[in-house]
């Protein structure tokens, strides 16, 4: 089990007390003593799982601005496409769909970067990301895939992810 | 100014909520079951905060930000039980 | 009124997509496809519908924890449902669901054979 470390336990806290003050919208002062309370046990039992490197590097101004140009731009214009694509299938009678599960390579070092690629991927209709291995320094991920228009390798994870792996480079590496 | 759209769309949502209990009824596996739960669950939290701002009351926003925090737990445990690693 | 007009599109945007998933939910022809088709209700569903909401709270009743309320609905619904996704798709296929006319691509069952 990996040891506690005091700016995991203080970032883990911040964001609990952000959680807190949000849903109860509220600020006099016993609420938010309570708040930091209850924040401080989830911190010192919760850090260990949730930060494993260095704890504050969204800090660095050129990763922030990558993580909001990925979240207000790239993702919202993939799921649209997408939704606009699924639905054209939901309405058109459900059979114009040829359903298969492709491996891809994903070029992506840290470990954050590829879950948020795996959620990403699972998150845009028409793809579901199943299963994540590593073989020889690759990584592969398993995709169903609603309409398999390319065999594995290259050419599926440009139409999957193509966009997606860029804004995710951006803030992760 | 109150709109009527807001229980409109609302009574909409839960209907269209109702309708998918019939995969939950019907699915062939327990994974077509776990997903129209789920997606019927979402489906009445949207109707809930939409009926919630049309009546002016605060406390069925609070339960539907319970029902979307939860929505995940019951997905994730017929999952893992699928797997076999539960 | 203007705002009324936005309100009514976002939310007209929202049900329509509501009503794709839930029709590809009930017609779709095999799981994997219904789990597909239910992620267009957790996107831009919730999403379209939320906006509105989120309009409505910000401009019509002018109250502040409403809207941070309703944002958190939404972060949450984003942030939790693909890992539930995940799963349920691993775990059906672990559990020997397969289509009933076969997959033409199929690395996964390839790879793992079983």
């Amino acid at each position: 089990m990996p040891k506690t470390k005091i700016p995991a336990v203080i970032a883990t806290f911040i964001l609990c007390m952000a959680f807190w003050v949000l849903i109860t919208w509220n600020f006099s002062s016993q609420e938010l003593l309570a708040g930091a309370v209850v924040s401080l046990a989830a911190a010192l039992f919760s850090a260990r799982f949730m930060i494993h490197g260095k704890a504050f590097w969204l800090l660095n101004p050129a990763k922030l601005f990558g993580l909001i140009y990925y979240v207000l731009i790239v993702f919202p214009v993939e799921l649209v496409k997408a939704n606009v694509d699924m639905a054209k299938r939901c309405f058109g009678g459900c059979k114009n769909i040829n359903p298969g599960i492709v491996k891809v390579p994903v070029d992506l070092q840290s470990e954050y970067g590829q879950a948020m690629l795996a959620n990403s991927i699972t998150l845009t209709p028409g793809t579901i990301t199943m299963e994540v291995t590593e073989e020889d320094d690759q990584t592969y991920y398993y995709v169903h895939w609603i309409d398999v228009s390319a065999p594995s390798g290259k050419e599926a994870g440009d139409a999957i992810k193509g966009a997606l792996e860029k804004g995710v480079r951006r803030v992760f590496e | 100014m109150i709109m009527q759209e807001l229980l409109i769309c609302g009574v909409a949502l839960a209907m269209l909520g109702i309708i998918t209990l019939y995969r939950c009824a019907k699915g062939p596996s327990a994974a077509d079951r776990a997903v129209a739960a789920d997606s019927a669950d979402i489906l009445i939290s949207c109707a809930m905060v939409l009926f919630s701002l049309y009546s002016g009351r605060g406390v069925y926003l609070d339960i539907a930000i319970i029902s979307a925090m939860l929505g995940i737990l019951d997905t994730m445990l017929v999952g893992r039980y699928l797997e076999g690693r539960l | 009124m203007a705002i009324r007009i936005v309100i009514d599109i976002l939310m007209v945007v929202g049900l329509v997509f509501c009503l794709a998933g839930v029709k590809g939910l009930i017609k779709m022809p095999d799981t994997f496809s219904r789990m597909q088709a239910s992620t267009c209700i957790s996107t831009l569903g919730a999403i379209g519908v939320l906006l509105g909401g989120l309009l409505y709270a910000i401009f019509v009743m002018g109250s502040a924890s409403t809207a941070v309320k309703i944002v958190v609905i939404a972060l949450m619904i984003i942030v939790t449902n693909p890992i539930g996704a995940h799963s349920i798709a691993k775990g059906a296929y672990k559990a020997g669901v397969r289509p009933e006319k076969p997959m033409e691509v199929d690395d996964y069952g390839r790879d793992f054979n079983d």
